[in-house]
């Protein structure tokens, strides 16, 4: 079981979270979207596995590089 | 000596100079799946076309390495790639680590002078450690070795040049690489100015080879390469592949190829591959292989930049390059690195003769504290010059979204030579939104939500394409599934036939990095 990070590409908000903490994931799922520069930028998931931990709220600001979620393969 | 006895010291002095470093040496890098330097030429190469320069030559400043440097660590020569002649300079690393001395950077300096001359292609096979010690110690070894060739790291693109970095690279197989116009790297490679043993030694702390210099750093952090391969044999493949995009030389236009059945099939795709809804992301890939040859796009520095694609591909068989904005990664808004990779690919395309078709959807420059950091105002002025100095033809199809400057950058106004836009695109100064709040600032109706609705509606409307075409600021609006007819015809009349479709390469002595 390896834990593998997501973080945000760009400095946005947080818009829509697509999954909650338990739930599985394939790889290039949307796991939340992100908004900025008025466009809705997906987070996705790097790989199969379950979403172990969620970092961000919906509507929170975040920074470039910031963790949104780890999933657990 | 008569002459058998001549033509068997000839046979004794070649079987030397093929033996390389020696049996020990060549077994070790056999085991390590590596190719030595004669073999990456075999492979690269056509069958029995290598035209060996310098077989004989060996290291003329120390005496007692004279016989041990067969080929003085440098393989150089011509021979062909799929028919057509290139230069080749393949670096022996089993002979004191292809370091650079007096004999082989003459023989360098010969295959690169004839490549320019007789309008060839150039190769490097880059793996060497630098300059060789202690040849080029002292006032005297500088005085001979170094700076005697006023011409050595200036490019003007006469013709291309490709290289694969396929093992340590310090020094001239750095530089050269640098120079090229295409650089592959194996993964297990370094390019570093310096070798790690040494910039250990230079700040005191263990240098990791890898991150001092590894395929990784180069592809996504430093954009120094152009892509990455897994072995030398798949490193040597996709030089031979980016070679086939490219003339000879620069009074040449590029070859074209026969068009793969099927191609023209693809475009009835596009109206679903871009979603209609103006915030929603996609894959900007799947839009250009729908639109040119099949099989054809060749993308360079697919990792560095990605708010941009870059690609060479060919449409109905030509030559173009490809410049898309990628709204999958940060909504395509151009950051700083997508506008350095997009003018090298202008200054690649426009010295090589090659049109250009731009596809844009973007909301914009990457705006904020990071982009400042990174320059991001010059790298937008360097693109902008690049763009207007570009002399092929250049092409724009506006999928949808093209705001602000960027509408200048990705060819719009006469920044192109004609300007089609999808009936999807908008095209304003500023996204509605943002204009809605800046327009209202301070005003009774920025607290008016609905006051504030009916500026964007009206704001949404006018950023349509229909006004756009009324007033002839777009030349075309055509159906997506069009676009690929519409491009090739419009290729065909932009053709410049006064010129067999050379360029004026305004850009030719521009650098390889910004």
């Amino acid at each position: 079981m390896a834990r593998h990070e997501i973080l945000s590409e760009v400095t946005g908000t947080v818009w829509q979270i697509e999954v909650a903490v338990g739930d599985s994931v394939s790889s290039g799922d949307d796991v939340l979207i992100l908004e900025s520069m008025k466009m809705e930028i997906p987070a996705l998931a790097p790989c199969d596995g379950i979403i172990v931990e969620l970092t961000v709220a919906s509507g929170q600001t975040v920074e470039e590089g910031q963790l949104l979620a780890i999933v657990e393969d | 000596m008569n002459h058998d006895d001549l033509a068997a010291d000839l046979a004794a002095r070649e079987a030397a100079a093929y033996s390389m470093g020696g049996v020990e040496k060549l077994e070790r890098r056999r085991q390590q799946g590596l190719l030595n330097a004669r073999e990456r030429i075999t492979y690269l190469l056509d069958d029995g076309t290598f035209l060996e320069e310098g077989l004989l030559a060996t290291s003329s400043v120390v005496a007692e390495d004279r016989d041990t440097t067969p080929a003085d660590g440098k393989v150089t020569g011509f021979g062909k790639v799929d028919g057509r002649a290139v230069g080749i300079a393949s670096n022996d690393f089993t002979v004191k680590g292809a370091s650079s001395s007096l004999t082989n950077m003459k023989k360098l300096g010969h295959v690169k002078r004839v490549a320019t001359q007789r309008g060839l292609p150039l190769v490097f096979l880059g793996e060497s450690s630098g300059a060789r010690m202690p040849d080029n110690m002292g006032s005297r070894g500088m005085g001979d070795l170094l700076g005697n060739d006023p011409t050595q790291y200036i490019r003007f693109r006469e013709t291309p040049w490709a290289s694969a970095v396929l093992g340590q690279c310090f020094g001239s197989s750095a530089w050269y690489t640098c120079l090229s116009d295409f650089t592959v790297m194996r993964k297990g490679a370094v390019m570093a100015v310096a070798s790690p043993v040494l910039a250990s030694l230079a700040i005191g702390e263990t240098v990791d080879p890898q991150q001092l210099g590894g395929w990784q750093l180069h592809a996504e952090t430093t954009g120094l390469i152009d892509t990455f391969a897994d072995t030398d044999e798949e490193a040597l493949d996709l030089v031979r592949r980016f070679l086939s995009y490219m003339p000879s030389h620069h009074l040449e236009a590029p070859p074209t190829a026969a068009v793969p059945a099927g191609s023209d099939a693809a475009a009835s795709r596009l109206p679903e591959l871009v979603p209609d809804r103006r915030k929603r992301v996609y894959d900007v890939h799947r839009v250009l292989e729908a639109v040119v040859d099949t099989n054809s796009l060749f993308e360079l520095k697919a990792q560095f930049g990605r708010t941009a694609v870059t690609a060479l591909a060919r449409l109905d068989g030509r030559v173009v390059g490809v410049v898309a904005n990628n709204p999958l990664v940060k909504g395509g808004a151009l950051d700083a690195h997508a506008c350095e990779k997009i003018t090298r690919f202008l200054v690649l395309c426009d010295s090589f003769n090659i049109p250009l078709l731009m596809f844009v959807d973007t909301p914009g420059f990457l705006i904020g504290m990071e982009g400042e950091r990174q320059r991001a105002a010059g790298k937008i002025m360097n693109f902008m010059t690049a763009l207007q100095l570009f002399s092929m033809p250049k092409l724009s199809v506006i999928l949808r979204k093209s705001y602000g400057q960027a509408y200048l950058n990705m060819g719009g106004g006469r920044n192109s030579d004609e300007v089609t836009a999808w009936p999807t695109a908008e095209v304003s100064f500023m996204d509605p939104d943002y204009a809605t709040k800046v327009v209202t600032w301070g005003k009774p109706e920025a607290d008016d939500p609905e006051a504030q609705s009916v500026i964007r509606t009206q704001m949404e409307r006018d950023a349509s394409v229909w006004d756009m075409a009324s007033t002839f600021a777009v030349q075309h609006v055509i159906r997506p599934s069009d676009t690929r007819r519409h491009l090739i015809s419009l290729l065909d009349v932009h053709h410049d036939r006064r010129t067999g479709g050379i360029g004026r390469h305004a850009m030719a002595n521009w650098p390889s990095t910004f």
